[in-house]
């Protein structure tokens, strides 16, 4: 599949907006923050949001016809592109309400409910969001038990590499629990990408070209003739396909920059080992690593309508 | 509205049958498809790169000519491809604006083009590669089974079907209700035994393929001819042709 460049800024930004939101939720909910999370807290929703406006926006440079988005909201009984658009917007004013109940009340109960609310409706529109590529039954990289848990881990993973600098910025020195939970993530996060990998990798194609054009089992079928020379719109979104050699490459830079980076900065940052540096270090490993593992997702992908040009899928 | 919707009892189902068995890969479907759907009131199929090096554009129906291998015997199938207005059509499920629907009186598979926004997920979820961009308008285009000819009164009766059948010059292409066990389409599915394509993936299309019939003419193997006993005539004449090839 086509990595399209909204795309990849869409779910990589609301990924750690939405991550951040959620840490901040589930921190307020547990009572963890720290004695003056007044300042943290609005800080930290707001950058949360604003990482999640930049993905949304982006996301609206992938419609042809933007100025009709607003219609995109009105399908989310049957679509799960609606469904995003649906908890994204919904998660806004849970996320206002929760920053001005603790900025007014402090960490009352009211606020660590709101922050309970703030973590579902954040994880909630990561989920309807991998629910998009998890749903699409012609793509077997996509249509897995992988795909949803993933996007999940990988937004609570850069959630928290966010929340950890965030948190130094604040304090000066990470709190051991932030760069505990970020170097947990970063760990369960690398391990889930190379299980993703195996996955898939042990796959086999969804139909036989013989099978796609209805022949029966034993007749063997080759492309002879496609319909037009040149490449038409299903060729460039569908057949797009990325070398082998190149694949393997860039996945090992996933797991270095993207996980294993993050994971030894959190963990020098917990030793209070520069932790304004490796947390920041840690951050913009994630980041890049991140959207590069998400070009993955979608450049190792196939379509099963490539079959019908003869293609790998 | 993107829900499927429920099938009333009685309600068409209306599709395309396709013999693989005599369709000759001519593409004539395909360009009467693409006259029609480009000339018609609603239908604004767009070419880009007419003239140029790299010709492309929207086309609902493409032909693909496929070499099939069966015990040691090879022929040529050509496979018509276009929308097949699936019973589960997750193209239609998808959609986020209500835009992509399927008709209930008898299953066609629309866009309303007022309505897309051009984000392309329902081309994503076809299997059948049946969605096509429309690059110039920034919406979805797809096969609407000719649902501007098939009800058109001011056509003669016998017109009243999908251009691509209308025009098919080996007969390969037949255009009814499929929910009518009676109905001519019916009736070839049930004979020739008519096959969904990619039945796995459980989209349960309406439109079916007849797959290609193995030869029924009984041939027998060409024979070498036995060396050796050449009469005096075949040694003649073969004298004569080398010495006229010289």
């Amino acid at each position: 599949m086509k990595p399209a460049a909204s795309v990849l800024l869409l779910t990589t930004a609301t990924g750690f907006g939405f991550g951040l939101l959620a840490w901040l939720g589930a921190y307020s909910a547990l009572g963890l923050l720290p004695g003056h999370a007044r300042i943290l807290l609005a800080v930290g929703v707001t950058i949360s949001l604003l990482f999640a406006s930049l993905g949304l926006g982006a996301s609206v440079f992938h419609l042809e016809r933007k100025q009709r988005a607003w219609r995109a909201f009105s399908q989310w009984r049957s679509s799960w592109l609606s469904r995003e658009g649906v908890a994204a917007v919904l998660t806004y004013p849970v996320a206002i309400v929760f920053v001005a109940v603790s900025w007014h009340d402090g960490q009352v109960i009211w606020t660590r409910l709101l922050g309970l609310a703030a973590l579902v409706a954040s994880l909630g529109t990561v989920y309807c969001t991998a629910m998009i590529y998890a749903s699409l039954k012609p793509i077997r990289q996509w249509h897995n038990r992988h795909t949803a848990p993933d996007y999940l881990l990988y937004a609570v993973f850069s959630g928290a590499v966010l929340y950890a600098s965030l948190h130094t910025v604040d304090l000066g020195a990470t709190g051991a629990t932030a760069s505990v939970a970020a170097a947990a993530a970063a760990g369960v996060a690398l391990i889930a990408k190379r299980a993703y990998w195996r996955h898939i990798d042990a796959q086999t194609p969804l139909a036989t070209l013989a099978a796609a054009i209805g022949l029966p089992k034993g007749v063997e079928a080759r492309a002879l003739d496609a319909p037009h020379f040149t490449e038409n719109y299903i060729l460039r979104q569908m057949g797009f396909a990325v070398a082998r050699r190149h694949a393997v490459k860039l996945r090992h830079m996933v797991l270095v920059i993207g996980f294993a980076l993050p994971l030894a900065c959190s963990i020098m940052a917990g030793l209070a080992l520069a932790p304004m540096t490796t947390t920041t270090l840690a951050l913009a490993c994630a980041g890049v690593g991140l959207l590069l593992e998400r070009w993955l997702f979608f450049a190792e992908a196939t379509h099963v309508s490539a079959v019908y040009y003869g293609r790998r899928i | 509205m993107t829900m499927l919707p429920e099938r009333a009892p009685g309600a068409k189902k209306l599709g395309l049958v396709i013999d693989l068995d005599t369709c000759v890969g001519c593409h004539a479907c395909a360009v009467n498809c693409k006259e029609w759907n480009t000339g018609g009131e609603a239908g604004i199929l767009p070419d880009y790169d007419k003239y140029g090096p790299e010709p492309d554009g929207v086309w609902f129906n493409r032909i693909h000519s496929y070499e099939t291998e069966e015990e040691g015997c090879s022929r040529t199938v050509n496979v018509p491809r276009s929308c097949l207005h699936c019973d589960d059509a997750l193209c239609v499920t998808v959609c986020p604006t209500g835009a992509s629907y399927k008709r209930v009186q008898d299953g066609i598979v629309l866009v309303d083009t007022e309505k897309c926004i051009g984000c392309q997920l329902c081309s994503w979820a076809c299997p059948y590669g049946a969605r096509e961009l429309d690059e110039k308008q920034g919406v979805m285009r797809k096969c609407t089974l000719c649902v501007d000819r098939i009800y058109d009164e001011n056509l003669p009766p016998a017109e009243r079907e999908p251009a691509c059948v209308a025009t098919c010059p080996s007969r390969a292409r037949h255009f009814g209700d499929l929910a009518d066990p009676d109905s001519k389409v019916s009736k070839l599915v049930k004979e020739r035994g008519g096959v969904d394509l990619l039945a796995g993936l459980g989209y349960r299309p309406t439109n079916k393929y007849l797959p290609p019939r193995r030869a029924t003419i009984p041939t027998a193997p060409v024979k070498p001819p036995a060396p050796g006993n050449k009469g005096i005539g075949t040694a003649l004449l073969e004298l004569i042709d080398k010495a006229l090839s010289r």
